[in-house]
């Protein structure tokens, strides 16, 4: 990892691919982000993490200067970002949640088209796009329409539309959203094959699963505000959570839940009548402890679980609420 | 030139519309042109007549006389097989026997059973024979009834019934120049509809599938300057606007003859100006984002509604004051009287051309500042550039 310094809130690392400072943006009277500080390096995979209206995709919009902001300063590759800036947006590849493409096209013109907003020259475009066409899998259907492709193929030429010309950053905004289990794999290990290419890659979503896989730091946004950064490990130590057992059992006495409330370690206890959970701080052998209580007062129970904290875990330590809303 | 293939590549799936339109007027037009059209002028009809005179009286072939006057007498054998194969193969249009007697009862003023007459069918020909007939006889007895003689009642008869009405046919087309025939102002008159048609039915799905709003949020991401798509998309615009007024032109041309000369390049200009105001009027419709279903609706009310308002559909002297009044606001109004000018409707003024020319580019430019008003409006202080 580069050094880091700290400098008005944003870290600064060498070879700063993007660096976001003191951003507002405001609609009306609603703060659609608040002072905003992102400091991204090269060949990052930086995760915006949040809920829906976070303000991740707004944070998007103003990095490609789609948007007009407030407050603050965007610099991509060390230069200035504007709505003029072509030299910084011809290494920038965009893959939007929704399948932008021309219906009245074919997969190739498609490709071919959108690649063209970024090379000129006729032999270097084709050979990229051949490249891209190889990288997604679409070679067998070069001639079909998008409206012949199916949801998963279609979500492939969006990506291929987006990274044919080669960008050394690429923006993917929510990329896997109702997209099938075997689409959302394939996708992510596309992203991930892309990095190891050096691309560098901010990558937003909602899943924390995701997330957690593929990004190497992750910010947590929420209502404008990033409410925490770092990577998944560092995220997770910074919340008081390192281990939830949840066990089934029927009959669970006040008094016993009393005796696992004060075991070392343990600072939280729940039972909603068939379900115990229990949050510990710290500690090895939590489990075995807990498991032991029980046996002491003959309690027997079900399945039994430990899990390790997850981003959801550090978003509801910090914020009180569950980073997914239910349904989603 | 990405963003001009891929408008071209669009276009082609959107063409066929176009096609439509210029297929049936061009059809049309061309039927128009092997179509005899001059209705200035009536033939009378001649019938095949043949009379059987049973009378035999000076008044009978008096009314023989009068009869030959304007048809043809036929000699058949008075046989009603022979009659009915005469009337059927129609050798005979009408067949009429002046039965016996007819002189005297004339001149009683009995007019009843004086002929028979005998016809295949109830053309209007043959309707108007019959009302010819009973007319003359109704005249003749008269005038015999006044105290005039036979042959002086049948004379003043004549005299009568040879009176005709004047009748004229009014014909907004009185232009005899060479230069113009009367089937190239009949194209150059209704061509506003026809390009407006084809221009925005055509024109205006492609500029929306280009400005869709993920496809405009890709482009303005990518590294193509703004300037370069815009100039790239008027290019585009401008090749298809110009590619569709030269068929037109090279129809017109046909149809003129095979050469334009004279004010007939009046009439090219004409409708170059005003396939200018076509485009921008596609353009700034195109900055409200109609749904693509809506396009063939909002091109037929525009269509239609200008050509009805301004005369290309109805001659602008039969349209009310009021009607005018707004039409003139409108460049298809102003397209029609440099129409009505050439076609010699109307006395040819230079001054009025130039300025129903500049008043039709005026209305263009205004479209387009008016599209780019309507963009402005729609991103000034949310988007940084259009989305």
């Amino acid at each position: 990892m580069a050094a880091v310094k700290k400098e008005s809130g944003c870290k600064l690392m060498k070879n700063t691919v993007v660096k976001i400072t003191d951003l507002v943006k405001r609609y009306g009277d609603l703060v659609a982000l608040d002072h905003l500080d992102i400091g991204i390096s090269e060949g990052e995979v930086f995760g915006l993490l949040g809920p829906n209206g976070s303000g991740k995709t707004t944070t998007i919009n103003c990095l490609l200067s789609l948007l007009a902001f407030d407050k603050g300063e965007i610099e991509i590759f060390g230069k200035k970002m504007n709505p003029t800036a072509y030299d910084i947006k011809k290494d920038i590849g965009i893959i939007m949640q929704n399948v932008a493409v021309f219906d009245e096209l074919t997969v190739y013109e498609n490709i071919d088209y959108f690649c063209g907003l970024y090379i000129t020259d006729k032999v270097q475009r084709k050979q990229y796009v051949n490249e891209a066409v190889q990288f997604v899998g679409l070679e067998d259907f070069l001639k079909f329409r998008p409206k012949k492709l199916s949801g998963g193929l279609l979500r492939r030429l969006n990506i291929a539309c987006g990274i044919a010309h080669k960008p050394k950053l690429i923006i993917l905004d929510e990329p896997t959203v109702a997209v099938d289990p075997q689409s959302r794999n394939r996708i992510l290990e596309g992203i991930e094959e892309l990095n190891r290419g050096g691309t560098t890659v901010i990558y937003t979503s909602h899943y924390m699963e995701e997330v957690e896989q593929i990004c190497t730091r992750i910010a947590i946004m929420d209502k404008g505000h990033k409410i925490a950064e770092g990577t998944k490990d560092e995220l997770k130590r910074m919340i008081r959570n390192t281990e939830t057992v949840t066990i089934e059992i029927i009959g669970l006495t006040e008094e016993v839940k009393a005796k696992i409330a004060g075991l070392p370690h343990v600072y939280q206890t729940n039972f909603d009548g068939t379900k115990l959970t229990v949050c510990c701080s710290g500690g090895k052998h939590n489990l075995i402890r807990i498991l032991g209580v029980l046996q002491e007062n003959e309690l027997s129970f079900g399945r039994v679980y430990s899990e390790l904290p997850t981003l959801n875990d550090v978003f509801l330590e910090i914020t009180g609420k569950a980073l997914r809303d239910k349904g989603e | 030139m990405q963003v001009f293939n891929a408008f071209m590549k669009v276009m082609k799936k959107k063409i066929f519309i176009a096609f439509i339109y210029i297929f049936v007027f061009v059809f049309v037009a061309i039927a128009m042109t092997f179509t005899d059209n001059n209705v200035s002028q009536f033939e009378q009809v001649s019938l095949k007549v043949c009379v059987f005179d049973e009378d035999d009286s000076p008044e009978s072939h008096a009314l023989c006389s009068f009869i030959g006057n304007d048809n043809e007498l036929v000699t058949l054998e008075n046989d009603r097989d022979v009659i009915m194969d005469a009337l059927y193969y129609e050798r005979a249009d009408y067949v009429l026997t002046i039965n016996n007697g007819y002189a005297e009862k004339l001149a009683s003023g009995d007019t009843d059973g004086v002929f028979v007459s005998m016809k295949m069918h109830d053309s209007y020909s043959t309707v108007y024979m019959g009302q010819m007939l009973n007319e003359y006889v109704s005249t003749v007895s008269a005038f015999l009834a006044g105290g005039n003689d036979v042959m002086d009642a049948v004379s003043r008869a004549e005299e009568v019934l040879s009176k005709e009405a004047e009748v004229n046919i009014a014909s907004f087309v009185s232009r005899s120049d060479p230069d113009v025939n009367t089937n190239t102002v009949f194209f150059f008159r209704f061509l506003p509809y026809i390009i407006l048609g084809a221009v925005m039915s055509t024109l205006c799905p492609v500029l929306l599938v280009l400005g869709r709003k993920d496809i405009r949020y890709r482009t303005n991401c990518s590294g193509i300057h703004q300037s370069t798509y815009t100039i790239q998309i008027f290019a585009a615009s401008a090749v298809y606007i110009i590619g569709i007024w030269l068929v037109f032109m090279i129809v017109g041309l046909i149809i003129n003859g095979g050469t334009y000369s004279g004010i007939a390049w009046l009439a090219v200009l004409n409708s170059f100006v005003f396939s200018l105001f076509a485009a921008m009027l596609t353009i700034f419709v195109v900055e409200f984002e109609p749904p693509a279903t809506m396009v063939n609706i909002i091109t037929q009310v525009v269509s239609l509604g200008m050509c009805f308002l301004c005369g290309v559909f109805v001659e602008q002297p039969l349209l009310g004051d009021g009607v005018l009044a707004v039409a003139r606001f409108l460049p298809t109004y102003w397209y029609i009287r440099v129409n009505r000018m050439i076609e010699g409707s109307e006395t040819f003024d230079m001054n009025t051309v130039v300025l129903a020319l500049s008043i039709e580019f005026g209305c263009a430019a205004v479209m387009a500042l008016l599209a780019a008003l309507v963009r402005k409006s729609k991103y000034t202080g949310k988007s940084a550039v259009p989305v």
